[in-house]
Order: C-alpha cells, then structure tokens, then sequence
C-alpha cells in the first residue's frame, strides 16, 4: 500500500478548491490548525479542512481520497474526549457544520431524519415542539452534534432507563472510501434482515465511513419531570440511598452522582445549587405522567429519608436546569485543581460500582492526585478525572501509573475501559488489555473490509 | 504524558482554556457562518499555538484570523475556565500592529465603494479615518443611510421626580452627536422633562470600539477626557442612552490608573445612569396608529437587567412581541472594516429571528445596533432607536 501522502500537491489543492468552492475549502495552516484538537486537548495539524453540504460531493471526495490515500478525519463540533477527531496522519479534516439539516421528524412513524452536524440539544427541542423525545443526552448536549453521538455512541444521563445513542439509531446512509453510498437499517423499529451494520457502524468513530444522514427512533415525550439532588454527608452513605432506591422498585431515567471533589469543583466554578457544602450528591430524574411523578419523587424521597441525607431538593419544570447545570459542569470545573487531566470513563457492572469508586479514589490518595469522580451511578459508568500539572515529571508519571491502575482495577471487576467516550488516542495503547488477539483480528478484517486503503481516521489503534 | 498528547504545545499549560467548547453554543459568529476556525474556542487555540515557541502556526497570519471577533462577549459568560476571548482578541489586535495596517488597508480598498456614502451622511473626508473618529467612521461604514425611522406614537404623560433639579450631562455618543442629532434633541428633551439641569459637555468618544480595536492609546485618551470633563463639571449624573456607550463608559472603573482613588472610580460608577432607567417611573400613553407589534432587539452590551427592554415592556405591554436575547446584529466594530462580509452573515441571522413573529417594528437601545439592522433591514420593516418613538 502507498504511504500516506506528506502535504497537498498543487494538484490535490486545486481539485479540492473545485468540489468546495469558497470558503468551503480551508487551505491556509492557520486556519486548518483551529481544527487540530479537540477537548482532550491532545494536537496535530490537518494539512486542510474541507466543509461538504450535499451527498455528491461527499461521494467525490471520498473516492478521490481512496485513490490518492488521502487520510480523512470526519469531525462536527470536535468535544470529544479521547482526540478521537485529531488528525495524527495529516490528510484532511471533514467538517460536517454545514450538513446540518434535520430533515424529517414524523411524529406517526416516531422518526427523525438528520445529517450529521445537527446539534443534539436542538433535535430535542424541535422533537419535543411535537410532542416526540429523543432521549440521549451526553453532557455536551448543548454544544454536540448528532453525528458525534453516534460515531463515539454517546451515553448520557438518561442511559439508565432509556439506553445509549446506538439504542435509537435506526438507519444510516454513509459513504465508503471509493464513493460507494451504503444504506444500512431504515425506519422500521424492528429490522433483522441480514447483519446489523448500523449498530457496528455506531462507535465506530469515523474509521469506518462517512455517514451522511442518520434516522433516529424517537418516544413519546413524558408528560412530566422532576429532580431531586439528595446531599450526603459521605459517598457511603449516598451509595447507600442509591442502592434504597433500586431495592424500592425505582427506576429513575437519570441517577448520577458526584463525590466530595467534584461537589467542591462545581462550587468553586459557580454558584452551587446545595446550601451547605455536602460530602456527596445524587442527582435523580424521574419521567412520566404527571401524577405518576408526582407519586414517585414522594416515594423517593420517603427511600432517601431513611438513610440520613443532608438535604433533599426537588425542583419541577424549568427549576430543574440549574440542578442540572452543576452535573454538566464537573467535567471543564475538575481543573480547577489542576491544570492537566486523564478523564477516564471506565464502566463496571452496576452491583461492583461502590467497589470500584472505593477503589479509584485509593487509587487516588495512594499517589498524591486529585481524583475527581462522578457520572451515571445507575449504569455504572463512572468518569475518573486524575488532576495533575503536566510541567512537574513526579505528578506526570504518577497520573500515568494512576490511569493504568483504574484500567486494572474496571478489568478486574469485568468493566470495560471507557463506557461512553471511545478509545480515540488516549486509550488506542490499552485496546489489548481488554481485547483478544481473536477480537482483534475481526475487527481488523472489517475495517478492511469497509475501508481497504486505511483512510478513514487512520492512528487510532483499529 | 507524550502519549496522550501526541504534539502537546508547551502554551497549553499556561493557559486556561481546556478546549470544552462550551463558548460554541453561545457565539453568534460561530452560528451564523459554522466555520469552526472563526469560534472562540479556536481563537484560544490559535493563541496558543502561535506563542508556542517555536510557534506551531504562523504568527501574524494567525493573529489576524483570531482577530476575527464580534467582541460581544457571550462566551465570557458561559466559559467555566473564566477565558475573555474579547479581552484575549483585544491584546492580538494591540501586539500586532500589522492586524491595524491590514483592517485599513482593507478599509482604503473599499472606500471607493463605500466612501460617497459615508462621506454624504457624516460630513466626513477620506482624512478622518482616524482612529479618534473610529467609531464614527465604523458607523457610517457599516452603510449608515437615513432610512425610515419607527414614527413618533409614544408620549410621557408624567414625569417621575426622583432627579428634578440635580446637576447631570448627557453622554450622547458619537453617533447622534455627529449624525442623530434628533437622538440627541430627543434625549435631551427627556432629561428637562425629568427636570435635570443638563450642562453642555464636550465629550470624546467612550472608547469601547477604539479598545476592541487594540487602539490602546486612543482609548486611553478618550477615557481620560472624559473623565476631565465629569470632574470639572462637578462628577454630577451622567445619563446615558446607547447600550454600548454604557459598558465602555462602566468598563473605566476596571483601569484605577483613570482615577484619583478607588472613591472616585465608585462615584464614576455610580454617576452613570441609562437614561431608560431614569423614565421607569414616568406614565406613557400609546397613540393610536402605535404598532401593534414591536420587536426588541437586544444589545450584546446591555447589562443583565437591560433597562431599555424594561423601560419598553412597562411602556407597550403586550405590544413588545419578540426579544432577540440570543442573537447578535452583527456590527462588531472593527470587524466592519476588517470581514464585512462575515458582518453580513451574522446580520442576516439576526434576521431570520427578528423576522419570526409578526413584527414590522424593530427598536432598540444601542446606536450602532441601529445602524446594523437599519442598513441590513428587509423592505418596509422600520428600525430605530427607542428614543425616536416619544414624541
């Protein structure tokens, strides 16, 4: 096989002005290194940025890039955590803001159809306008993109009751390298006709295709909510709630919680919504009918009292954003106790999860670090911020060993390395302590399979 | 950890933006043009390349597009790091006197086409692009034109009394003291009404615009004189009726180099009063050919409380339809000299939301607010300032 190519040819540069006129095409260094890195900070220069609007020209670009092994970063809003966008091979980065049309919402088949640079929060808003839910919502709901969702297969809080993005997307349309368009799936909810390549296409982070439209399984949106934050005085006794609560019969659509660092960070970047600092915080969701909401946040709450809480506040409605407001804000606000991070995102399963985050903050303690850790309780997906300053080599090497040690210690309890962020560049080295050399090889030959020339998102592990 | 960060810039570590993108939300450049190298979460980035040594981007190239900002602020509001972007897109502009030669030089190979038109409305020759007159010449950049103002169907049935008889002046800002004056008349006629005694003040421009365009002595300047001239009035009221005029006067209290002491930055401070919040108390009456109904447009200068909107919510009642809190006109200072065009996209934005209810009305409390959305303004909607309204 050619090896990649080391920068564009005079040849590549004019082709590319062609099928992307305007500002369409972004040659100039300076403007392509504003698309070199995305939220885990890590960098490298694409050699140019290309913004496609219509199928066509997806399907040119990606034919001419099989044939001149040109390697192609698709990217939306760049927020992902594991440089799972950074374009570590040169090429081109494949900016899909402005294929961002939402095409269909049909409220009789519970669909909708978007490309990929819909913004996940305005999808919910206008399914919501009729009376549809689109439940997956990672932290960065407000500032992701559907298309980023299904390539990483964000999580989210409501994963507990409603499942993960991969759970509701129905259909792609993608285009391989050569050009060739792919239809997987469709808008049926039920589909067992030949292999499921939608849901391998979703997590797939961009190695495999590029998907151009995604068709998405929408619910009835739920009469009403409300959340309840119970404050603690110590993480044992908030496991303690959480474990009432499931024993109760509760589901809640959302439980997360935060230990007593990250209550102390959401603090120090805001205006906190509990009146007195508490040692740990869970923070329910309930959904449904009116009535039946009503009835449950009572019973909840009844649960909770049993085991001593600090504080328990329920907010209806619009009051609701601000409680939710200091979970999204753990993840930027954890730097406020240093200036570098690991944000990990193991998962275990559920019954192990007070073992486990017992575990990662001795992890933790033992080598001097501020481990920062919160996240979705009820599915035991747990995100690990190991705070440290990447100028002192001592924290540098004990991060390292720390991040490699809650690896082990999810491992050990048959969790997985990431629950929801992908392995990107972070975790590309630590693929073979979870997968076989058997899975590997599968893997290897679909990818193959897909993409024979190695194009799509090259450098990240598979 | 070289394996996390494959080509980690040493800046990234001096800085305090993690990259979270949560300003991507909030910045209207961003949303009108998706360019995602024009956020301010790019400009963050390119700041931190560029000062890498050696500098992983080309440095007065990457100024230049970092520069590229409407400076409105928004993202200020929302980053958890506590990064200022317009501060950060401010000191570019100042450390590289190149991004001044090329915002004029662009400027001069417009002023062909746009040159006439200023000219004719300002009274102004090719020499008085200067950076004193800067936010002037934006203005009439910006494609000032008479237009068709909202019409006079508001009137002050009653004065409130709480400044009668207290010594003020009036900071009208350089547009309507160059080109508005009916803004001025207006204002002014307001503050007699209230029963003020107004003195006459030679005021120099507020230096918001001149600041944001790294013009930092001209700003200096401008603020000092404006300070001269409260303090020799005796530091009485100062009532204020542009929105952007407001911050970049409030913003003085920021340099205690401006001021004898702390007390008198606060008495500044204080002295300062948008000439809406002074009409709170006054009685209006609508008059019959009023519209039924009135957009708002709001400033990104307006501070959280936005006296202009409140004042025009107790006046018109149910007639105020429509508040664009979310949207930016476009203007952007400097920004008109240096990507019009990039003003114009963020205008059209502004808009398609302006355009949503059934308003044909469109007032608002910022002079160049008004003068973006007067020259971009689709056929038969009337734009103007709030003031133009009270007969």
């Amino acid at each position: 096989m050619k090896p990649f190519p080391k920068e564009l040819s005079l040849r590549h540069k004019r082709f590319l002005g062609r099928l992307f006129p305007g500002d369409a095409c972004l040659l100039t260094p300076e403007g392509a290194v504003a698309f070199g890195a995305d939220s885990s900070r890590c960098f490298a220069p694409p050699f140019a940025v290309v913004r496609p609007e219509r199928l066509d020209q997806v399907r040119e670009l990606l034919a001419w890039a099989q044939a001149e092994r040109m390697p192609l970063y698709p990217r939306s809003r760049g927020t992902g955590m594991v440089g799972g966008s950074v374009p570590v091979m040169g090429g081109l980065v494949v900016s899909c803001l402005r294929m961002n049309r939402v095409k269909e919402i049909d409220p009789d088949d519970f669909v909708a159809v978007v490309e990929p640079g819909v913004v996940t929060a305005e999808l919910k808003a206008l399914a919501a306008e009729k009376g549809l839910f689109y439940p997956p919502d990672p932290a960065s709901v407000k500032i992701s993109t559907i298309g980023g969702n299904m390539a990483t297969c964000a999580g989210g809080m409501c994963a507990l009751k409603y499942g993960v993005t991969r759970d509701f997307v129905l259909g792609l349309e993608m285009v391989l390298p050569g050009g060739r368009v792919l239809r997987t799936g469709g808008r049926s909810h039920k589909n067992v006709v030949g292999l499921d390549l939608t849901r391998l296409l979703v997590g797939s982070a961009g190695t495999l295709a590029l998907v151009s439209e995604i068709t998405l399984k929408l619910l009835p949106l739920p009469e009403s909510t409300a959340t309840v934050l119970a404050c603690f005085g110590s993480l044992e006794q908030a496991m303690a709630g959480a474990h009432a609560v499931f024993r109760a019969g509760i589901l809640p659509a959302a439980l997360e919680f935060m230990d007593d660092m990250a209550v102390k960070a959401v603090a120090l970047a805001s205006d906190p919504p509990w009146p007195e600092t508490p040692g740990a915080v869970l923070l329910f969701r309930l959904d449904g009918g009116s009535a039946a909401v009503a009835v449950e946040a009572e019973r909840l709450e009844k649960v909770l009292s049993a085991v001593s809480p600090l504080d328990l506040i329920r907010a209806q409605g619009p009051d609701e954003e601000r409680l939710w407001e200091a979970r999204r804000l753990i993840s930027p606000a954890s730097f406020q106790f240093g200036p570098d991070k690991l944000g990990e995102d193991v998962a275990v399963p559920r019954g192990r999860t007070a073992e486990a985050v017992a575990g990662f903050r001795d992890i933790g303690q033992r080598h001097g670090l501020a481990v920062v850790c919160f996240g979705h309780l009820g599915d035991g997906n747990i995100h690990v911020n190991i705070m440290y300053d990447a100028r002192d080599q001592a924290q540098n090497l004990a991060a390292a060993r720390a991040k490699e040690e809650v690896f082990r210690l999810s491992l050990s309890l048959g969790g997985t390395l990431s629950g929801e962020h992908g392995t990107g560049l972070t975790k590309k080295d630590y693929l073979s302590w979870q997968l076989g050399e058997a899975e590997m090889e599968v893997m290897s030959g679909l990818k193959a399979v897909f993409d024979p020339a190695g194009i799509m998102n090259p450098g990240k592990g598979w | 950890m070289a394996r996390d960060r494959p080509d980690r810039p040493e800046a990234f570590s001096e800085e305090h933006c993690v990259l979270c993108g949560r300003c991507l939300e909030v910045c209207p450049l961003f949303a009108a043009t998706r360019r995602e190298e024009l956020g301010p979460r790019a400009k963050a980035l390119l700041a931190q390349l560029m000062e890498a040594e050696p500098p992983l981007t080309p440095r007065p190239a990457a100024a230049r597009l970092a520069s590229l900002c409407l400076g409105c602020g928004r993202c200020r509001g929302v980053c958890p790091q506590g990064v200022d972007i317009p501060d950060l897109v401010a000191r570019l502009r100042r450390e590289h006197p190149g991004f001044a030669t090329w915002v004029w030089e662009q400027a001069l190979t417009r002023a062909r086409r746009t040159w006439p038109l200023a000219a004719r409305a300002a009274g102004l020759a090719p020499e008085g692009l200067s950076p004193e007159r800067l936010g002037l010449t934006l203005k009439c950049l910006a494609g000032l034109r008479p237009g068709q103002g909202p019409g006079r169907w508001l009137t002050v049935e009653r004065f409130p009394d709480q400044v009668r008889g207290r010594d003020a002046l009036l900071f009208s800002g350089c547009l309507a003291e160059n080109v508005f004056g009916h803004w001025k008349a207006a204002a002014r006629r307001l503050l007699d009404g209230l029963g003020a005694r107004v003195a006459e003040a030679d005021w120099a421009c507020c230096g918001d615009s001149l600041g944001k365009a790294g013009l930092a002595r001209a700003q200096d300047r401008a603020r000092a004189r404006n300070i001269e001239v409260w303090r020799e009035a005796g530091r009485p009221l100062i009532a204020v009726f542009c929105a952007t005029c407001l911050s970049g006067l409030s913003d003085y209290a920021q340099d205690p180099g401006l001021f004898a002491d702390r007390a008198e930055a606060e008495a500044w401070i204080s002295s300062l009063a948008p000439l809406s919040g002074l009409l709170k108390a006054a009685r209006f009456v609508l008059s019959p050919d009023a519209p039924k109904a009135v957009a708002y447009h709001r400033p990104c200068h307006a501070d959280r409380a936005d006296s202009d909107f409140e004042l025009l919510s107790l006046a018109l009642g149910p007639g105020l339809v429509l508040d664009t809190r979310g949207q930016c006109c476009g203007f952007g200072g400097v920004m008109q000299l240096a990507a019009p065009g990039l003003c114009a996209e963020v205008a059209a934005r502004c808009w398609q939301a302006l355009s949503k209810g059934p308003a044909r009305t469109v007032l608002t409390g910022c002079s160049a607010c008004v003068v973006q959305l007067r020259a971009s303004a689709p056929e038969g909607v009337l734009v103007g300032h709030w003031l133009e309204i009270i007969s």
